[in-house]
């Protein structure tokens, strides 16, 4: 096999914020393979393939193409290279076809001003073709659906004549029954000559796909190894600090003969321009002392169920409870006061302020506590937000604006406000999205703790190892209903429950209350 | 019916505004100096044509002249990250004052500026009574534009820029070039409006721009960002207007009031707007 | 590095130096493009404004209503909302001040009290108006405020030379506001009054209030991060009106703490700029309070040199207008750089 690209000493430091994100790199990636590039979040996977992309430039070393040195400025470049990345998010234009989609740039054009539709969905049909795929070149991108979309981008790089395809964590938002459709296109891509990188984390995936495996760890590359070679452990010992298994002890509930906390009754959420309900009768208890684990794909309800118990989106029909009372019409506002605390899964856009100190991001839900006449107490604040900084581990200084703090530890603040005031539930949104090991540890064992004091627990997460480590009983979430709701007794399989969350199976009966 | 032939050419300096500004609204950037632009185009026309001696020259220039400070207005709002706002608010205020500075120190005059030598438009009769050659213009210019945005790459990857910009990144196409050019090219119509408004006249009047590059963005918003609903909005501001003129001569109104109707009229119209908006429930 | 440096290297790095410096080259340029005198020209801009008490005391009372403008522009745009109808605000408070002024005068001071506030308050009715349709209908306090703004202006115009025209004297303007209601000079011969006293009071309490107070607090919230402030149970709607209506107040004030302290009467578009330069001040401040006096020095001085060089040369007003542009330009790229950055880095993290 003769080498095809190659990263000669490649590092990259990004000056906004003198983050060294890739560290003398040195990387052979031979022809005809698929190699996985693997390593945590923040390992510096995207980035060194972003540069073979044109999306970023390196700040030092040289990357050469069949032994040529190479300068690529701009994903066109990469392209003329033959080299073509899929994103971790789609980079689609909904309003537009598959054809355009697929052709953007790049248009065929007639009387050389207009662009040629006819033309362009034609080509693009015979690559589908070509392939193996089967997508309308004429359906709007909007109306695929998840793993129609990823084909699409796939299909784009194909367009472009690429030998080189690179995929960022690809299977983050598929089905089971939808990677393995990925799986076989990829393998057929690589009996066609093709070359895949697959940037990944996900352990049973590296094991079942690739040649060859580079583990990248805080920016430097580990090594490469034959995946053959190695097991999941050894694979993950070498991707983290020791191979570390995440979770909590399961314990018997002491609080299971107690009322809900938390009653949804047939609750359903319709929006006007849209066919299908978004939630679609929906219906469950939380229970105190019980962790409640959502499941699903994302795009199937799990952002409105966020949405609905946050008070942010309204109910067209049904009825919520928080211990009795009625709450369906509350507001966030409102549901603060009667005793919401909500870990959201947009850290920046929503849980904390960036510009705003550490402090004046944890006083925002308890304000009454902190001011006297209308005026700050600022000895109470700063007070409270040392004990805070202590008590979750966080280092750094209570002045400073949130934004120069990690991710992990703009997380704990996070977890610091919501978890000192809560009173009898507390909601979890993709709590450990984006943390490394020591972090995501940190969240998991503060879920513990509340769990065993006896609060009612919803942790929603599109991590089905997450949920499944975690719940006392889970709910799998298609098309906006709930298919599935199962003790977590580990009776069902992976594969089952990713036959519920594809709408293979389910358990849901029309107009039934469970 | 003469109102309806009056409203037609009081529409045109709006539509011709208006569809520049299209361009911008559609790349995801809204250009609030539109008034500003209209009114360096207004000055700088009929300033050129007097100096040149040739109408046609004058407004190239004055084009020229618009197209600079847009284009130094899209430079500072997006290779040097401004508030786009502001910038816009930077532009219209320097518009105002550089015609009132450059009049005073041209023409000694900080007020209505006659110019006898430059040829006023011409009126057509046919085939809409009382209207200039402008009024064509803008429609072919509302047309070109309709082609340009549905039917070339270039316009598909500008209307692009405004719905998914990290998309286009991603293929390799520069988001701020198609603003830029959009800017430019507002600055381009604008001037033509501008010129419009000062040839008809013979002669610069201070503010003679008076709102119109305000209504202009609201008929973007009200004719949903589509070119066909442009023309239909910006007659519907033409009829406001023109009949509003009627009244300042049927009726005894008092000349600050009648000034006053195009910002009272364009509030309304965005309230209006935003009542609809906000009354299309999003969910059942 | 010590305190003082780094207070140093803190101005420095916000790049206002930088834009003051653009901004005075501008000047030189335009005297030198526009006058045939221009160094006589540039001599009466740079430094007219400190040849005499005269002239020096009444570019610092021309810093007065602008400190008041910059006050309320700060509290709005912390809370992320633009007021862009400071004319209209300045001119109708001014103007209300005026009249209810002249039509209280047999109440003396307490009847000038009562016209301050009654200014004050209707010009915060009409920003806080803005603030309404924003809460209400969404519709941008932006455009509305600057369209309600020129609306005003007119309509007053109107006033001014129609029903309120003072009959005794040859200029548009209303009738004088009694001697009794006018502010003390505190430097003779020029103009500046005790507003200035008034002016640094209203700094510190603007501090205060924004830093100190529950509702401070609330509206800053509001405007570093919207979505956080509906997620942290904060009333979302309240912050949209109360800031709108402030910085209309404070318009007001300022204005009619000017016809205390300056004009006596209300001339017609005896406000041109206020409402503008007050925008310019409190982005040059970068909407802290502690800035606003310096900036609106700074700008008084452009304004002041501006009108010596034009009274003694032979060039017009307007240059400060100009100016006025180029530096606007400036300080929006500079204080928004700083947030691309913070936000291109959020982006990154993710």
């Amino acid at each position: 096999m003769s080498v095809a690209i190659e990263f000669c000493d490649i590092s990259k430091t990004f000056l906004s914020n003198n983050l060294q994100a890739c560290k003398n790199v040195c990387l052979k990636i031979e022809q005809c393979e698929i190699l996985c590039i693997a390593g945590e979040n923040g390992a510096g996977k995207s980035t060194l393939m972003k540069m073979l992309d044109g999306l970023e430039a390196p700040s030092e070393g040289v990357i050469k193409i069949r032994g040529k040195s190479v300068n690529i400025q701009s994903p066109l470049d990469a392209n003329k290279l033959k080299i073509g990345m899929v994103h971790q998010h789609f980079m689609l234009f909904d309003d537009f076809t598959v054809a355009q989609n697929v052709t953007m740039a790049i248009e065929p054009i007639k009387n050389k001003l207009f662009y040629d539709k006819k033309k362009a969905e034609e080509e693009v049909g015979k690559v589908i073709n070509g392939y193996g795929f089967s997508i309308d070149s004429k359906e709007l991108v909007g109306n695929l659906t998840i793993g129609q979309k990823q084909q699409t981008e796939i299909i784009k790089m194909l367009y472009r004549k690429v030998d080189f395809l690179i995929l960022d964590e690809p299977t983050a938002v598929l089905t089971e029954k939808e990677i393995d459709a990925l799986f076989e296109n990829l393998i057929s891509l690589k009996k066609e000559g093709k070359t895949i990188i697959l940037i990944t984390h996900k352990l049973k995936e590296i094991k079942r796909i690739s040649d060859r495996v580079a583990i990248m760890k805080k920016g430097e590359l580990v090594g490469v190894y034959d995946t053959s070679s190695l097991s999941e452990f050894e694979i993950s010992s070498l991707m983290f600090d020791g191979g570390v298994s995440l979770g909590i002890s399961r314990t018997e509930n002491a609080f299971k003969a107690e009322k809900p906390v938390i009653s949804f009754k047939n609750v359903t959420v319709q929006k006007v321009n849209l066919p299908r309900p978004s939630l679609d009768n929906v219906n469950f208890d939380a229970f105190p002392g019980e962790i409640l684990g959502f499941a699903g794909v994302g795009g199937n309800g799990l952002g409105f169920l966020e949405g609905v118990l946050s008070g942010i989106i309204k109910v067209s029909s049904g009825k919520i409870f928080h211990k009795g009372k009625e709450i369906t019409s509350f507001e966030t506002k409102a549901l603060r006061k009667d005793g919401l605390s909500y870990v959201p899964s947009d850290r920046l856009g929503t849980g904390s302020a960036a510009s705003l100190s550490v402090a004046e991001n944890l006083i925002v839900n308890s304000l009454s506590e902190f001011t006297q006449k209308g005026i700050l107490q600022k000895d109470k604040i700063e007070e409270f937000t040392d004990e805070m900084l202590g008590n979750f581990s966080v280092s750094g200084t209570k002045e400073v604006p949130i934004s120069s703090l990690s991710g992990g530890n703009i997380q704990k603040i996070i977890l610091a406000r919501e978890i000192e005031r809560v009173k009898d539930y507390i909601i979890f949104s993709e709590p450990t999205w984006g943390l490394d090991i020591s972090s995501s540890q940190f969240v998991y064992k503060q879920i513990e703790k509340l769990r065993d004091k006896g609060v009612a627990i919803l942790l929603i997460s599109s991590n089905l190892e997450e949920v499944l480590s975690l719940s006392d009983r889970i709910a799998i979430f298609c098309k906006g209903r709930i298919v599935k709701m199962f003790d977590n007794e580990g009776k069902i399989s992976r594969h089952e429950i990713g036959d519920y969350m594809l709408a293979q199976k389910s358990d849901y009966k029309e107009g039934e209350n469970e | 019916m003469q109102i309806i032939y009056s409203a037609i050419s009081i529409s045109v300096p709006l539509l011709l505004a208006a569809t520049g500004g299209l361009f911008c609204e559609l790349s995801g950037s809204l250009n609030i100096a539109l008034e500003g632009l209209l009114l360096i185009g207004a000055f700088t026309s009929v300033v050129a044509a007097h100096f040149v001696g040739n109408v046609f020259l004058g407004v190239l220039i004055g084009m020229s002249c618009a197209m600079l400070l847009s284009y130094i207005q899209a430079i500072i709002t997006f290779k040097m990250k401004a508030n786009m706002f502001i910038a816009g608010l930077a532009a219209n205020l320097l518009a105002s004052g550089l015609c009132t500075v450059l009049s005073f120190k041209f023409f000694n005059n900080k007020g209505v500026v006659v110019f006898n030598d430059v040829q006023k438009l011409k009126v057509l009769n046919f085939p809409i009574p009382g209207q200039t050659i402008f009024t064509y213009i803008a429609l072919l210019l509302l047309v070109v534009s309709y082609f340009v945005l549905y039917k070339t790459p270039f316009g598909i990857h500008l209307r692009c820029c405004g719905k998914n910009e990290t998309a286009l990144v991603s293929l390799g196409l520069k988001p701020d070039f198609y603003r830029v050019t959009a800017y430019i090219i507002s600055g381009a119509t604008c001037a033509l409006g501008g010129a419009l408004l000062t040839l008809n006249l013979g002669s610069f009047v201070p503010n003679i721009s008076n709102g119109k590059g305000w209504m202009a963005l609201v008929i973007i918003f009200l004719g949903n960002k589509n070119p066909w609903g442009l023309l239909a909005a910006s007659l519907v501001f033409g009829l406001a207007d023109s009949f509003s003129n009627f009244a300042q001569g049927a009726l005894n109104v008092p000349a600050d009031f009648i000034l006053a109707i195009p910002y009272i009229f364009t509030l309304i119209a965005m309230l209006v707007f935003s009542i609809i908006v906000k009354k299309k429930k999003e969910f059942k | 590095m010590n305190k003082k440096q780094s207070v140093f290297k803190n101005i420095i790095n916000t790049g206002i130096p930088f834009v003051i410096m653009i901004s005075l080259g501008i000047v030189i340029i335009l005297s030198f493009l526009l006058s045939a005198t221009p160094f006589k020209t540039l001599r009466y801009f740079f430094f007219g404004s400190f040849q005499n008490l005269y002239y020096f005391g009444n570019m610092l009372n021309s810093a007065i209503p602008l400190v008041f403008g910059g006050l309320g522009i700060s509290i709005a745009m912390t809370s992320d909302n633009f007021n862009l109808g400071g004319e209209g605000q300045v001119y109708s408070g001014a103007f209300t001040t005026t009249i209810v002024a002249v039509a209280l005068a047999p109440l003396g001071i307490f009847g000038g009290i009562i016209a301050l506030l009654a200014g004050t308050l209707l010009a915060g009715i009409i920003g806080g108006l803005s603030g309404y349709f924003k809460m209400k209908w969404s519709t941008s306090e932006l455009i509305t405020s600057f369209l309600l703004s020129n609306a005003i202006v007119l309509i007053v115009n109107y006033l001014i030379t129609g029903p309120f025209l003072d009959p005794e004297t040859n200029l548009l303007a209303t009738r004088k506001v009694p001697e009794v209601m006018r502010l003390q000079k505190i430097l003779p011969p020029s103009s500046l009054s005790t507003g200035a006293i008034y002016a640094v009071i209203a700094v510190f309490l603007v501090y205060m209030f924004m830093y100190k107070t529950r509702t401070g607090y609330e509206l800053r919230v509001c405007g570093a991060n919207p979505r956080f402030a509906v997620y942290g149970g904060l009333d979302v709607k309240k912050n949209m009106v109360l800031p709108m209506f402030i910085s209309g107040a404070f318009y007001g004030l300022g204005g009619g703490l000017a016809i205390y302290g300056t004009f006596f009467s209300c001339m017609k578009e005896f406000h041109v700029g206020l409402g503008w330069n007050g925008l310019a001040v409190a982005l040059i401040a970068r909407f802290k309070p502690k800035a606003v006096i310096p900036a609106a020095i700074f700008f008084a001085w452009i304004g002041s040199g501006a009108k010596i060089a034009m009274q003694r040369c032979d060039v017009t007003l307007e240059i400060a207008s100009i100016v006025q542009a180029v530096v606007f330009f400036l300080i929006t790229c500079e204080v928004f750089q700083r947030n691309y950055f913070k936000k291109k880095e959020e982006l990154a993290c993710k």
